[in-house]
């Protein structure tokens, strides 16, 4: 028992130990985030000998293929991000440097649990442990003008989607009489008018979490106020939570019956496609740029979830890592050019690959592959995601969405004209600290291996969700 | 009463905290409608649990009062730091991010 659930109890401990150390001097950012760093690495190792398949508490907590899949990429993408923001130069990240690790650590944690949990409690209670610390992370600034006010939209909209999330558990309770989600196939299946109501309530819900259109007005906001290096992790971790909250409440052991849910996310990844993309083209703000960008990569996703087959969940998760590296990347060389520019507009990026090519280049990368060029990762996972809902029939949407991949691709070269055709307004280098320039390296190399041998990555996430469909 | 008045007391319940939400522009007041919301959520419980004879729902109750009370205090917390660096708590003026 206790090896199944040894991830969990590891963050745990590496939590408290963290909180421990700050509170005993002020020892400035080095040892909570060096210890918070390894910790996590620790914690990824663990994952490799957590039994895959076991199964606790009557069944609440498994650990399986999708649980340890989601687990990895919380625990990749948080020492990423911790490894970038050791270098933020504001005085608050080195004074509560303890504070700012813990709550990362206490909401990978949540992530954790919600990613093998069976059971509505449960995956509430994960939800929010999650959530919570997101909120109070957004406005760790707090003498800023700007954090605080993210804080409180992030929260308002975060919060309320988790009061539509419960209420539609409540029914789901309700109808099936039990919390675990064992009992959700059936009772779908039957099409009880108050378990749709209820399922209708958690999809509006996830929506909102996973920042679908029409909720997804807070993300910008959220992305502009907070700290680059978080906001890296804030796009990609807590996304991929509510992906796997939705597989297990929609898909996992439903079969057949999921296809009802079909048209709606159909419908759904459509309309997050376009507004995502149309909404990125007039953006200035390279963060609200990448954060439409964001909006419109969870509508491609929701395409391979809409196949609702085998593949298309696949497929998904592939696309998932995918978009782990490059959006990470991006956001990375974000944080490296306005440390140094002290500004955030696409113009800042003016003559970058004449001031410093291998940073240009980077970006670069990341751009390609957010926009779907070849031979980088981003290709291979639309190409994957459509292909599966190709396979659905779903040539509308498909069509549709390779419309909106040009789109994206015209914004995306904007950025990528500035940094290589026009000339630069300074011509010293920008400075790329060392910590920053390896986390950054990292996704270069995850979105070049991917998109040169996607192959394992492929079979991995085949196998993972071949078992949901069983 | 049956089961059903307690579900429609519940979505009456739900319907004014989420109008509460959308229409109020104090900030106060919206999480005053988020806090109606979530307390919805137990009246369904409790009379679901009440009426299948199982007291899961009434735990899962339990869980939600303790979540609902550490949103609100995170909720009033940012609140009380926005009014100290903006003073205005009232969501019209807060417009620093936007596009």
């Amino acid at each position: 028992m206790l090896t199944a659930l040894a991830p969990e109890l590891a963050l745990f401990a590496l939590a408290v130990l963290v909180l421990l150390i700050g509170s005993l001097r002020r020892t400035g950012r080095g040892p909570a985030g060096w210890l918070t760093l390894a910790g996590l690495v620790a914690t990824f190792a663990l994952t490799f000998a957590v039994p895959e398949g076991t199964s606790l508490l009557n069944g609440s907590f498994v650990q399986d293929g999708l649980s340890l899949f989601a687990t990895r990429l919380f625990l990749g993408s948080a020492a990423l991000s911790v490894l970038a923001s050791m270098t933020l130069r504001q005085a608050a990240f080195s004074r509560r440097s303890a504070e700012y690790h813990f709550a990362v650590i206490v909401s990978v944690l949540g992530m954790s649990v919600l990613a093998s949990a069976r059971e509505l409690i449960l995956l509430f209670v994960g939800f929010e442990l999650m959530s919570i610390p997101l909120f109070l992370l957004t406005g760790f600034l707090k003498r800023d003008a700007v954090a605080p006010e993210a804080a409180l939209k992030f929260f308002l909209v975060g919060t309320a989607s988790s009061a539509v999330i419960v209420y539609g558990m409540s029914f789901v309770y309700g109808v099936t009489g039990s919390t675990s989600l064992a009992g959700i196939p059936a009772a779908m299946a039957e099409g009880h008018p108050l378990m749709m109501l209820g399922m209708a309530f958690l999809l509006a819900g996830l929506g909102f979490k996973i920042a679908a259109f029409p909720f997804h007005m807070w993300a910008p906001d959220t992305y502009q106020a907070a700290s680059t290096p978080f906001v890296a992790w804030l796009s990609v971790a807590p996304k991929a939570a509510g992906f796997v909250a939705i597989i297990r409440l929609f898909v996992e052991g439903v079969g057949a019956a999921a296809l009802i849910w079909m048209p709606a996310v159909a419908v759904l990844a459509g309309m997050t496609m376009v507004t995502g993309n149309l909404m990125a083209i007039p953006q200035q703000n390279i963060k609200r740029l990448l954060a439409y960008s964001g909006i419109a990569h969870i509508g491609y996703m929701l395409v391979g979830l809409a196949a609702l087959s085998s593949s298309g969940v696949a497929m998904m998760l592939f696309y998932l890592v995918a978009y782990t590296f490059g959006n990470m990347g991006a956001f990375l060389v974000v944080q490296a050019v306005a440390q140094s520019e002290q500004s955030e507009g696409i113009d800042a990026y003016r003559g970058l690959a004449q001031r410093s090519p291998l940073l240009a280049l980077a970006m670069l990368i990341f751009l390609l592959s957010l926009g779907g060029i070849p031979f980088v990762a981003g290709f291979w996972a639309k190409l994957y995601v459509f292909w599966a809902a190709i396979e659905r029939g779903m040539y509308g949407l498909v069509f549709l969405g390779a419309i909106v991949t040009v789109v994206a691709l015209y914004y995306y070269l904007l950025v990528a004209r500035r940094m290589y055709i026009e000339a630069p307004e300074r011509p010293e280098p920008v400075p790329v600290p060392g910590l920053l320039g390896a986390a950054i390296a990292v996704c270069v190399i995850g979105v070049v291996g991917m998109g040169l041998y996607p192959a394992p990555w492929v079979t991995l996430a085949m196998r993972v969700a071949s078992t949901l469909f069983s | 009463m049956g089961l059903q008045a307690y579900l429609i007391l519940a979505a009456v319940v739900f319907c004014i905290g989420l109008f509460g939400v959308i229409t109020r522009r104090n900030t106060i007041g919206i999480l005053l409608g988020i806090e109606l919301m979530l307390n919805s959520v137990n009246i369904n419980l409790v009379a679901f649990a009440r009426y299948s004879g199982d007291v899961t729902g009434m735990v899962f109750t339990v869980f939600t009062i303790c979540i609902t009370v550490t949103e609100a205090a995170l909720g009033l917390a940012i609140v009380i730091l926005l009014f100290r660096v903006r003073r205005t708590v009232t969501a019209d003026h807060l417009d620093l991010l936007k596009g």
